[in-house]
Order: structure tokens, then C-alpha cells, then sequence
């Protein structure tokens, strides 16, 4: 373990010593007597810092050497005991860094678990909507297919057309497609606010589809999301929400109806107001013709408050209802909260 | 050689006894760790530069671990722990480094 300088070879590392000694005067004061036996002197050391960047080692090395260099290498059991027990103490250190090391990588899975459980819990549930999903169409067709069967044609014909009207069932046809996007939004350098007054707001949307609904369309969809006569286009923050579903830029609204739908949008207040828009906000807005496009059929349209009339001519028709059209009937069932 | 050798032979214990560390001493293993590799460097450099003794090198390692454990128990007892660790970490790192600059010094003259 220690040097194996024999004890009666001081002369030859003195110049080291010295030199280590001279290192070590940071702590002078609390230092031992000098080698040539002379008192420590008191000097001003320099700070800590200093010291730490300029000597990391320990002085206590240089002050050791310094003694054996004055009294000799301890002989015999001494030697051999301080031997051992450094080993000891490299016995406990190797000991300590496995524990550490142990320690470590048990840690490692405890903080990775939660979220590997979290990830196979999205899906896990992703795999069950997919079934859900796959079994409810599967049911939805079953059940088309018994009416139709049950039913008349005359009555499955209504009813497809019915289906097709409320935006329940994909519709094809041509018609128009409006196309809105976003204008520049610079950000003041100063205040570092984002001005948005280039962006499409939900009115603007809503303009566009109450001109299309008025010009004769008869199915819209808003980047794919066929709207039903309880859509809702709103605005939250700086998303706008249909059907509470998030759209983004470019807005593609795609109608189904008259042959001049484009062109009559164009024409219309609504193709003079987004001209404006284009002119004075950067916004890009075009209006086109579109043939043989495919609505998909809205997610869901489910009525909460308002109960279908029942048909024209049945017995148990309620005579209280005075009109025949819009008898809301409000039921107000707990269970149904709001989405 | 013997050192290697007494390393290895705590290396070895350790993973045959896999020792459950009690949850109360965790906090304190990391900073063992850094406090006694600060001691093993300095030994090592010492032993390069030819002044390396053993009681030094064995009081070293012992006063840097328990010192650094202690100073880490004042600290959270106080609710400064994590910034004593960041002290302890950083003047055990800047001794470490020093070290073994030196270290390297020896071994590859640059």
C-alpha cells in the first residue's frame, strides 16, 4: 500500500517534499513544523476558493510525507496495520459504490413505471374505443338493415331522405367550397402581443354558412364536420370549435347545392365581406365549384330537451300540442347532463 | 495492486450480499459516493506524486464521507439540503477535477 521507499532513504525525496510542503502553505499556522525544524511561520493564506482551485489535494498528504521524511517510514506491525487498514477502507468503498450503483438502477423503474402504467392505459383505451366503434357501426348497419327489411320502400325512402336532410347519413352531390384561411398575426416587437385581427373568427364562419345555408344548400361540412341543425361554431380563445370538435386553418366549407352556389356566394353579401377581409387583413379566401363531393354524416345529433313528433295521422297523437312542428317538450333528466 | 485487489473484493461483497440500504441513509449515498471518490482521487494523485500514506488516505475517505453526510443532514434538518448537497457536489467536484488533472499530468505528461 504505502511507498516502498526503504526507511533510511530521506535525501532522496527531499526536493519533492519540499516542493509539496511549499504547496501546502495555504494552511500555514495550523501546519507542522517545517522540515528543517523551523516554527511555522503565520502567512496570510489565500481564501478558500483559491486554495481549493489552485492545491485540490489534501495538505495532510504533504505534512505526512513531510513527517516520515523527518522520522522515517513507521516499520514492521505499524506499516503493516495502516496497510490493512487502507485496504479496509477500499473493501468499504467498493462496497459502498456497488450499494449506490444498486441503488440507482432499483430507483430507475420506480420512476419510470407510472408512466409506462399511463402509457398502456392510453392504449388500452384506444383499443377499446376502436372496438366500441367497430361494434356500433357494425349495430348501425344491423339496424338499417332490419328496417329496411321491416319497413315499406316507400317508408325507407322517406326516411333516407329524412337521414339526409338532419345531416344524419353521408350525402353526395355537387355544389361549392369556400375556402377561408388565416391572414398574417405580426407580433408587436415592443409589447410582444400577437395581433390576431388577421385570423378567422367563428362569426366569420358563421356568416359563411348562413349565406350558404340561405343561397339553397342543403348539406354543409366545416373541414369535414357535417353540421346538423344543432351545430354550434364557436370560438374558444383562438381555436374555433364546431360541434365542440377543435378546426384549424385553412377553413374548407363544403356545401352541397345549387349548380351556382359558388358563384352566387361570391356575388352574395358574405363574398363581399370576406373580399374586404382578403383586401384589408391579408385573409385568403377563394370560392369554387365542386363536383360529385361526399359529405360524411354528422358524429352525433342527439336530441336532449326535444322529442320527435309522433307521425301525421297516429291514433295517440297529443291534441294539446297545438302545432304540428317544434313541440319542444322540455324533460329535464339528471342522467343526461350536458356534454 | 493490493488496493485493486481490496476494491474489487468490496465490489464483489457488495454483490453477493446486496445489502437493503435503510430508507433514512438514502439521501446521504449519492454524496457518500462523490465524498469518497474525492478521497480515492486524492489517493491516487498522491500516490503518483509519491507522498501517499495510509492513515492520511483511510482519515480522508472516513472524514469526507461522514463530513459530507453530516452537512447534508444539518441542511435538511434546516430545509436547506438540496442547496448544501449543490455545495458539498460542487467543492467535492472542483477537488475531484484538480485531482485528477493531476492525475492525468502524471500519467500522460499533458
Amino acid at each position: 500500500m504505502s511507498s516502498p521507499t526503504a526507511p533510511g532513504s530521506p535525501e532522496r525525496r527531499r526536493p519533492e517534499n519540499a516542493v509539496a510542503a511549499q504547496a501546502s502553505g495555504g494552511l500555514a499556522g495550523s501546519g507542522p513544523p517545517n522540515p528543517d525544524g523551523e516554527p511555522a511561520k503565520r502567512t496570510f493564506a489565500p481564501d478558500f476558493l483559491t486554495e481549493l482551485f489552485r492545491n485540490p489535494l489534501d495538505p495532510g498528504y504533504a505534512d505526512a510525507a513531510a513527517r516520515k521524511a523527518r522520522e522515517g517510514e513507521p516499520a514492521g506491525v505499524r506499516k503493516w496495520a495502516n496497510g490493512s487498514v487502507a485496504a479496509l477502507t477500499l473493501v468499504a468503498l467498493g462496497f459502498l459504490l456497488v450499494v449506490a450503483y444498486q441503488r440507482t438502477i432499483a430507483d430507475e423503474p420506480a420512476t419510470t413505471k407510472a408512466r409506462a402504467a399511463l402509457v398502456e392505459q392510453v392504449q388500452q383505451r384506444r383499443a377499446d374505443t376502436e372496438t366500441l366503434q367497430s361494434r356500433a357501426d357494425q349495430l348501425g348497419a344491423d339496424v338499417s338493415a332490419l328496417r329496411e327489411k321491416e319497413l315499406g320502400g316507400a317508408a325507407v325512402a322517406q326516411l333516407r331522405d329524412l337521414e339526409s336532410a338532419t345531416g344524419l347519413s353521408a350525402v353526395r352531390g355537387n355544389g361549392a367550397k369556400i375556402t377561408l384561411g388565416d391572414g398574417p398575426t405580426p407580433v408587436n416587437p415592443l409589447t410582444g402581443v400577437r395581433n390576431t385581427v388577421g385570423q378567422v373568427k367563428d362569426t366569420d364562419l358563421q356568416l359563411a354558412t348562413n349565406a350558404l345555408w340561405s343561397l339553397g344548400a342543403e348539406a354543409i361540412a366545416i373541414n369535414g364536420q357535417r353540421l346538423t341543425a344543432t351545430s354550434t361554431i364557436r370560438q374558444a380563445g383562438e381555436a374555433i370549435l364546431v360541434d365542440f370538435r377543435p378546426v384549424s386553418t385553412p377553413y374548407q366549407v363544403v356545401a352541397i347545392g345549387p349548380d351556382a352556389l359558388a358563384k352566387a356566394f361570391r356575388d352574395s353579401y358574405a363574398g363581399g365581406f370576406f373580399d374586404e377581409l382578403v383586401s384589408k387583413y391579408g385573409m385568403s379566401f377563394a370560392a369554387s365549384d365542386v363536383r360529385g363531393v361526399t359529405l360524411d354524416a354528422a358524429n352525433e345529433l342527439k336530441l336532449r330537451v326535444a322529442q320527435p313528433n309522433p307521425p301525421l295521422g297516429s291514433p295517440n297523437s297529443p291534441a294539446s300540442s297545438g302545432s304540428t312542428r317544434n313541440a319542444a317538450v322540455p324533460h329535464g333528466k339528471a342522467s343526461e347532463g350536458g356534454r | 495492486m493490493i488496493a485493486v485487489l481490496a476494491l474489487l473484493v468490496g465490489v464483489v461483497l457488495g454483490i453477493v450480499f446486496h445489502p437493503t440500504v435503510p430508507p433514512g441513509l438514502l439521501p446521504y449515498l449519492p454524496i457518500a459516493v462523490v465524498a469518497a471518490l474525492d478521497a480515492v482521487f486524492g489517493g491516487v494523485r498522491a500516490k503518483l506524486d509519491g507522498i501517499f500514506d495510509d492513515k492520511q488516505f483511510v482519515i480522508s475517505f472516513i472524514s469526507n464521507v461522514l463530513v459530507s453526510a453530516l452537512i447534508v443532514y444539518v441542511g435538511d434538518q434546516l430545509g436547506v439540503g438540496g442547496q448544501l448537497s449543490t455545495g458539498v457536489v460542487v467543492v467535492l467536484g472542483v477537488r475531484i477535477f484538480g485531482n485528477v488533472a493531476a492525475i492525468r499530468r502524471h500519467l500522460f505528461r499533458a
